[in-house]
């Protein structure tokens, strides 16, 4: 009786920051005194804050936290592959994501089996069903990413440049409905050197992810259902032209085939883009006078349609994943549950991300009318009006394999190396290949 | 056998036991478990593939592959340009600091500034500096009116092995600055004054003086830098990570995506058994030139 107390106590000195959004606790947390759980954990600015509530669960339970490992995700995912590799899973709690979790086989374990289905319907049904492998819970998901549009307002409502798009195009200039009006004004907008339309994650997983978003708008999917590579379909040719023509247009920086989405981030605040598909962690960035050139007039939209009518909208989630080997799997549940829970998904969302908890939209909106933040508001409608169809890339332990020949293929057809049609028939080989030795494909 | 170990002869064996059985455990054991999975299709998280064997398929695929082999030759013009630059700028930078007689000591602890660097942080920093919209370059560029369109550096395939040349030859001109250094200052004066004596020009003294004496030291250098060359993996896997369009990729990205990525370790470990053949032809390479400098050092001529 006197755990809950403290349990209650405690959970309403930190809702206290909500005023009122405050709601009763009905998981257990548990006490695991002298447990000490050893954990590894995804480092960086933007994912530390959450870590400042640590404290508060070793003061509920009783237990202590060691953060074994604090990195990158990249180098994380290296070194969480090695702990496999070598037998020595000694951790109990591991950052994850939607893109890396396939991989990792029966690393982690179906968080169904320890945490209430009670609990779990709190959570976004469709990010929830994004943190499944094979039908197992295997992440409890934390912020969610998918992308949407930035655009700068001062532009679009520019008289002069409304009568040009309209006197060309006969339409009106408004944040745009589809890829291809997406396309029409990049090019209209740019003015190298110093404006561009846009720009694209040009290498890595992030430009094998923006082709996907491309390719399902347009009706095409990477695999079919019996795990044959398909993506050299016409949808998926149609969409590496899109890459290419605005490429070639010179609408984007020519470097952008080299960006990362630190560089992007960098070019839209400097405000030498028009628009920028991208994840909600930038929001907070692009709205900070210190660091935007654009932070007056930064307005959101929901990403554009492909040519089948319907968005392809990339998604995946930060979350956090328990271990089969974990001597003390409730006491580790019990941590993924609190920094995924009511009051560090305000956390998160109060910084700009996208909560995985159906009841912090409302409360964040709130939160930011409350705090002259008004056009956050915006920001959190446009990026929720998305999750519905956003879909996550194949939830299988070869994505990262196959997506390391799609990328530099892509790259390969947009810089003029290679024809389209044959870029992707090479990639498509390449990974008919990687999918026959995993025994998926015959 | 009892008696053997007891024997004064045992002594060194039984002294050295304890080296031999750590080069064992973390030479020998590691070199031969990852030979084994160059044979087996083993995937990083999937310990049972350790022993799926698969005969030659993997030399098969790395040798008949031409990405593999661009890289390779990329890899071998990346080193071979790097190496001479930073011997080239190593030894004048060592040259002029061995002029100066005061400040020399905090001169040099400058000159390491660049060693002291992570390489992520090097790549970082050349990867803002030679980015085409916001990058410092160009803007200086702008600036002096030299360009009117931007430079995309990292995306031109001759720019962006440029860009990663530079990188590489910023962090590592030190490490030769410093052991030539060393060699210069341990240059027994006498030959030298002797040589101005006889009215040889400061030329002359450098050609056949300065340079045989060092030659050593360069060798040595050279050695110790084309095997850890590969410290530069972290600073391309940060600017261009092998692209656009495995432009810039070398073997250290191409094997790093190739096992940790995609864990595919024993395809990564043969693609590693195939390219050791260049780290041992440039070790045998600079260890013969060393030995002939040594020979030639000796006074033999």
């Amino acid at each position: 009786m006197s755990n809950k107390l403290t349990t209650a106590l405690l959970a309403s000195c930190a809702l206290g920051l909500l005023s009122g959004a405050a709601m009763a606790q009905d998981f257990d947390y548990g006490k695991f005194d002298g447990y000490t759980l050893k954990v590894k954990l995804i480092g960086g600015t933007q994912y530390e804050k959450l870590y400042t509530r640590i404290p508060e669960w070793e003061a509920l339970t009783g237990a202590k936290v060691e953060i074994v490992s604090s990195k990158n995700h990249f180098d994380l995912d290296r070194e969480i592959k090695q702990d496999i590799a070598s037998g020595s899973i000694t951790w109990c709690v591991g950052s994850n994501h939607t893109s890396f979790a396939p991989q990792y086989g029966d690393l982690y374990v179906d968080l169904k089996e320890l945490i209430p289905q009670s609990e779990l319907d709190k959570y976004v049904p469709g990010t929830l069903a994004s943190a499944m492998v094979d039908g197992r819970l295997v992440q409890l998901p934390r912020v969610t990413d998918v992308s949407n549009l930035y655009y700068r307002k001062s532009l679009y409502e520019d008289p002069a440049r409304q009568a040009a798009y309209k006197e060309k195009f006969g339409t009106d200039l408004a944040p745009p409905q589809t890829f291809d009006e997406l396309k029409q004004q990049v090019i209209f907008f740019a003015d190298p050197p110093n404006l561009y339309g846009t720009a694209f994650a040009g290498k890595d997983e992030g430009m094998s992810g923006r082709f996907m978003e491309i390719l399902r708008a347009n009706g095409g999917d990477i695999f079919d259902e019996n795990w044959k590579p398909i993506f050299n379909s016409q949808a998926g040719v149609d969409a590496v032209n899109w890459f290419k023509d605005i490429y070639d247009a010179k609408a984007v920086p020519a470097g952008t085939i080299n960006y990362t989405w630190d560089d992007i981030g960098a070019a839209m605040a400097a405000g030498q883009l028009a628009v920028d598909l991208d994840w909600p962690g930038f929001a907070g960035f692009y709205s900070d006078p210190n660091a935007s050139k654009i932070a007056s007039e930064l307005g959101f939209a929901t990403a554009p349609k492909g040519t089948a009518g319907i968005r392809g909208g990339w998604s995946g989630s930060h979350s956090f994943s328990v271990t089969q080997q974990c001597d003390n799997k409730p006491a580790a549940a019990s941590f993924a549950v609190f920094l995924t829970n009511d009051e560090s998904e305000m956390m998160e969302a109060q910084a700009g991300n996208l909560p995985t908890r159906t009841a912090t939209y409302p409360a964040v909106k709130e939160w930011f009318k409350a705090n002259d933040k008004a056009f956050m508001v915006d920001m959190f409608t446009a990026w929720e009006a998305s999750l519905a169809e956003a879909r996550t890339p194949p939830l299988i332990a070869q994505w990262i394999e196959v997506s390391n020949v799609i990328w530099p293929n892509v790259q390969a057809a947009i810089v003029g190396q290679k024809p389209v049609q044959q870029a992707l028939d090479d990639a498509v080989a390449e990974a008919t290949v990687i999918m026959q030795d995993a025994g998926l494909l015959q | 056998m009892t008696r053997f170990f007891r024997s004064p002869q045992a002594t060194p064996y039984l002294l050295l036991l304890p080296a031999i059985a750590v080069i064992l455990a973390v030479v020998l054991v590691p070199l031969l478990v990852s030979l084994w999975t160059s044979f087996t299709g083993y995937n990083l998280t999937k310990p049972a593939t350790l022993f799926q064997w698969v005969g030659l398929r993997n030399y098969q695929r790395v040798l008949a592959s031409s990405d593999f082999w661009w890289a390779f030759g990329r890899t071998v013009l990346f080193i071979t340009i790097a190496l001479n630059l930073e011997l080239l700028l190593g030894l004048g930078l060592a040259l002029l600091v061995n002029k100066i007689t005061w400040g020399q000591r905090t001169l040099r602890t400058i000159m390491m500034f660049p060693m002291m660097f992570s390489p992520i942080l090097v790549g970082f920093q050349f990867k803002y500096l030679f980015n085409d919209a916001v990058g410092l370059v160009n803007n200086a560029l702008f600036d002096l009116g030299l360009i009117r369109e931007p430079i995309a550096w990292l995306v031109d395939p001759i720019l962006a092995n440029f860009a990663i040349i530079f990188a590489e030859v910023w962090m590592s001109t030190s490490v030769f600055a410093i052991l030539l250094l060393a060699g210069l200052m341990a240059l027994p004066k006498e030959p030298l004054e002797a040589a101005r004596v006889d009215g040889c020009n400061p030329w002359q003294v450098f050609r056949h003086i300065t340079l045989p004496f060092l030659m050593p030291f360069i060798y040595i250098a050279m050695t110790i830098r084309s095997l850890d060359v590969a410290r530069a993996y972290d600073m391309v896997r940060i600017m261009t990570n092998g692209g656009p369009a495995g432009r810039t990729e070398l073997l250290w990205t191409l094997m790093t995506r190739t096992g940790y990525q995609n864990s595919q370790m024993g395809m990564a470990n043969a693609m590693g058994y195939v390219s050791i053949i260049l780290s041992i032809a440039f070790t045998v390479f600079y260890y013969r030139k060393l030995t002939q400098a040594r020979t030639f050092m000796g006074g033999a001529q």
